[in-house]
């Protein structure tokens, strides 16, 4: 369960706002510039808000009255970029290692088992391969590998489509929902595609000028679980 | 004879002080360079501008100043002399009027390495757990590292062919401060060709196998 | 092959580190019996070659001397003693730098004296016809090479000279100055001017000209090289011993034999 309750002055305009978040996929929709990223970088803990207080299944990751802010490689979280930000000087198997390193010493994780999570994904024969020869597909699958190795509680991906062919999204997009299923964990991501949003989603949260302006329940998805909606109630229909 | 050299001294200390310099410079450059990269404050540029001055400055004006610093008279020079130390014509003056030339040189290359290094790789790397220390050595540096060998190449460049202001400082006392552009120097000064000619290819010869060395190295790792 | 990288960059490092504790020097290791003591001689490059063999003749007299002259041009010198360098005695090439040093109080006065003295000749290619001074004036001769009179005191002992012999004025469009004595010779020496004015010394240390003439008595002020102990010197005695030396027949003859010439005092 994740609630984050976030201030912060960006350049034009505030951003502010309100989420809970139980094991469900939320889509942040909008218009680029409207604070989308900032928003991710807020909660995987790259970035502090002002004031705010942010929690994730009861531990406090934020807290601008307690003086709390838990740096990014405590938090636990998995984050896809946007273009990836696969380490290029690094093999498919050094970027996804990479996570367990840390954090071996960590001993509330338990983390999986390289090898099977490749295979999970189909990228198994790519091990030692680099970045640069990878395709657009292969890569996003590499960088999903990496952000789940270390069993995060939380996932955050920021337009994770967008570089990609139409048939390759609809493919990982089903593999992604697919992934959702079996990580039961809340996932935040980031789409300008009302496509990938309205099939993906769980709840669409529109956002403009660093607010949450609507929340929309596509059908496609089925009844939300623990929703709390802060504020207005929302009844709306499919929106396209 | 057309070469010919009687005194290797000044070769074996020169050498000694590239190393050196490059080593020092580059443990207080790396750190400095990275932070400069990603942080802005207030007051940055001013530091800059000062980081920056031994490149504009003519080498004799540094190795004035660095004088009148240093010398029993100056400002640390003073607080030396009641411990009983004095750097001038010592070759703790060589290496420090090499470092301040020098410096500049591999803090502008290193900082626009550190630059040039997208910064989600190093926000990917803290969400995976690293910690700053980590984040630097398994990410930062080695996609910096090309540009960062560049200036490592040209500091040793420089430190090795530093005369003004090693001259003003370190003095020209043969078989201890004389390093190769001073010998070099002098001994054009008094006609003796045979030694400046040996020197100079001695000295070119070095540095071609250093830069060529370093690149050759930089193929290999890519 | 990254091995052999390895090795190399070991190897460097460890040159860099041998003797990192201690500042490298080539000085013989001195004998056990007294205490060795260094003398710094701050002394004008043009004495660089007269200076080393000085040093031999003097150490095989004082063999738990040993001399470390630091070698350059009389005003870097000056400059270094004003802020401390840390030197015993001063053999400058002009009498300027001694001065300054005097009126600021950093040489013990009693002990300055001219050490040797220097002639200003003129020089011209092998091949030249020029044979005197007044050959200057001739319309053959196009270019004649100077030192700066206001930075290079050779320069200013020509320009005196000419002055002297009423052709200052006249030759003023054929001189080029250059920036040191160094300079001067290597123009007459590959051609680039038909004449120049150096000391006697330099002269000698090039065997592509030829000494054409000598300065006339007493057509510039007398040429000298004043040496005095400076006044923070920790080993005065030993400086004072190797003053007497500088002046004594021996060192005279060393002198003379590299072009120098007895002091006006």
């Amino acid at each position: 369960m994740l609630e984050a309750h976030i201030l912060k002055a960006l350049w034009h305009f505030d951003l502010d706002l309100q989420l809970h978040i139980g094991n469900q996929i939320v889509v942040l929709w909008g218009p680029s510039g409207c604070g989308k990223t900032t928003t991710l970088n807020i909660l995987a803990g790259l970035l502090a808000p002002e004031q705010g207080r942010i929690t994730l299944h009861e531990q406090v990751l934020f807290s601008s009255s307690s003086h709390i802010n838990i740096p990014a490689r405590h938090r636990h979280i998995g984050y896809l970029f946007q273009d990836y930000a696969l380490f290029p000087h690094k093999t498919v198997m050094q970027n996804v290692r990479y996570g367990i390193r840390s954090k071996s010493s960590d001993r509330s994780i338990s983390p999986q088992d390289p090898k099977q999570l490749l295979k999970t994904f189909g990228i198994r024969h790519l091990v030692d391969r680099y970045p640069g020869q990878l395709s657009g597909g292969e890569k996003q699958r590499v960088a999903l590998a990496r952000a789940l190795i270390t069993d995060p509680k939380l996932l955050l991906l920021d337009e994770p489509f967008s570089a990609l062919d139409y048939e390759n999204k609809v493919r990982l997009r089903q593999e992604l929902k697919h992934i959702h299923n079996e990580w039961r964990i809340p996932l935040v991501m980031v789409t300008h595609d009302q496509e990938d949003a309205s099939y993906l989603g769980d709840v669409i949260m529109k956002l403009e000028m660093g607010r949450i302006v609507d929340r929309v329940y596509p059908e496609t998805a089925g009844p939300p679980e623990n929703i709390e909606v802060a504020g207005r109630n929302f009844v709306l229909g499919v929106e396209y | 004879m057309y070469f010919q050299i009687e005194d290797w001294f000044p070769v074996i200390l020169s050498l000694r002080v590239a190393i050196l310099v490059v080593i020092m410079v580059a443990a207080l450059g790396l750190p400095l360079s990275r932070f400069m990269a990603r942080h802005d404050f207030y007051g940055k540029d001013v530091l800059e501008a000062f980081i920056t001055l031994p490149l504009v400055l003519p080498p004799s004006v540094i190795g004035y100043g660095l004088l009148v610093l240093i010398g029993k008279n100056g400002v640390i020079g003073k607080y030396l002399d009641t411990l009983g130390i004095n750097l001038i014509f010592t070759w703790y003056a060589i290496i420090m009027a090499a470092a301040v030339v020098a410096f500049p040189l591999f803090y502008q290359t290193a900082k626009a390495a550190f630059n040039s290094v997208d910064p989600n790789y190093e926000k990917a790397a803290r969400t995976l757990g690293a910690n700053e220390l980590r984040v630097f050595f398994t990410i930062t540096l080695p996609l910096a590292w090309p540009g960062v060998t560049a200036g490592l190449v040209l500091a040793f460049a420089r430190a090795l062919g530093e005369f003004g202001a090693t001259l003003m400082v370190a003095g020209n006392i043969p078989g201890q401060t004389q390093t190769i552009p001073v010998a070099i120097y002098y001994a054009v000064d008094r006609g003796d060709d045979v030694t400046a000619r040996t020197l100079v290819l001695i000295i070119t010869l070095f540095s071609f196998a250093v830069i060529w060395g370093v690149n050759r190295w930089r193929k290999n790792i890519e | 092959m990254k091995r052999l990288w390895i090795l190399i960059g070991l190897m460097i490092l460890a040159l860099a580190c041998v003797g990192c504790s201690s500042q490298p020097t080539s000085a013989p290791a001195p004998t056990p019996q007294a205490q060795p003591v260094t003398l710094t001689v701050a002394a004008a490059a043009s004495l660089t070659d007269v200076a080393k063999e000085l040093q031999t003749v003097y150490s095989t007299k004082h063999p738990n001397l040993t001399i470390a002259y630091t070698l350059a041009a009389s005003g870097t010198l000056q400059q270094q003693i004003e802020q401390g360098a840390p030197v015993d005695l001063f053999i400058s090439a002009g009498k300027s730098q001694m001065d300054a040093l005097e009126q600021k109080g950093l040489i013990v006065t009693a002990t300055r004296k001219n050490v040797v003295g220097n002639e200003l000749v003129l020089v011209a290619g092998k091949d030249s016809k020029l044979n005197a001074f007044d050959g200057l004036k001739d319309a053959t001769v196009k270019k004649i090479a100077i030192g700066t009179p206001e930075s290079v005191p050779a320069g200013q002992y020509a320009k005196d000279t000419l002055t002297t012999l009423g052709m200052w004025d006249q030759l003023q469009p054929k001189l080029i100055q250059a920036k040191d004595v160094r300079s001067v010779l290597n123009y007459v020496e590959t051609g680039e001017v038909d004449a120049g004015l150096v000391y006697r010394t330099d002269a000698a240390t090039s065997d592509k000209v030829k000494i054409v003439a000598a300065a006339p008595a007493g057509s510039s002020k007398p040429i000298i090289y004043p040496m005095a102990i400076i006044a923070s010197s920790k080993h005065q005695q030993e400086a004072q011993q190797f003053e007497d030396f500088l002046t004594s027949a021996e060192a005279t003859q060393l002198f003379a034999k590299y072009g120098f010439t007895k002091p006006a005092q």
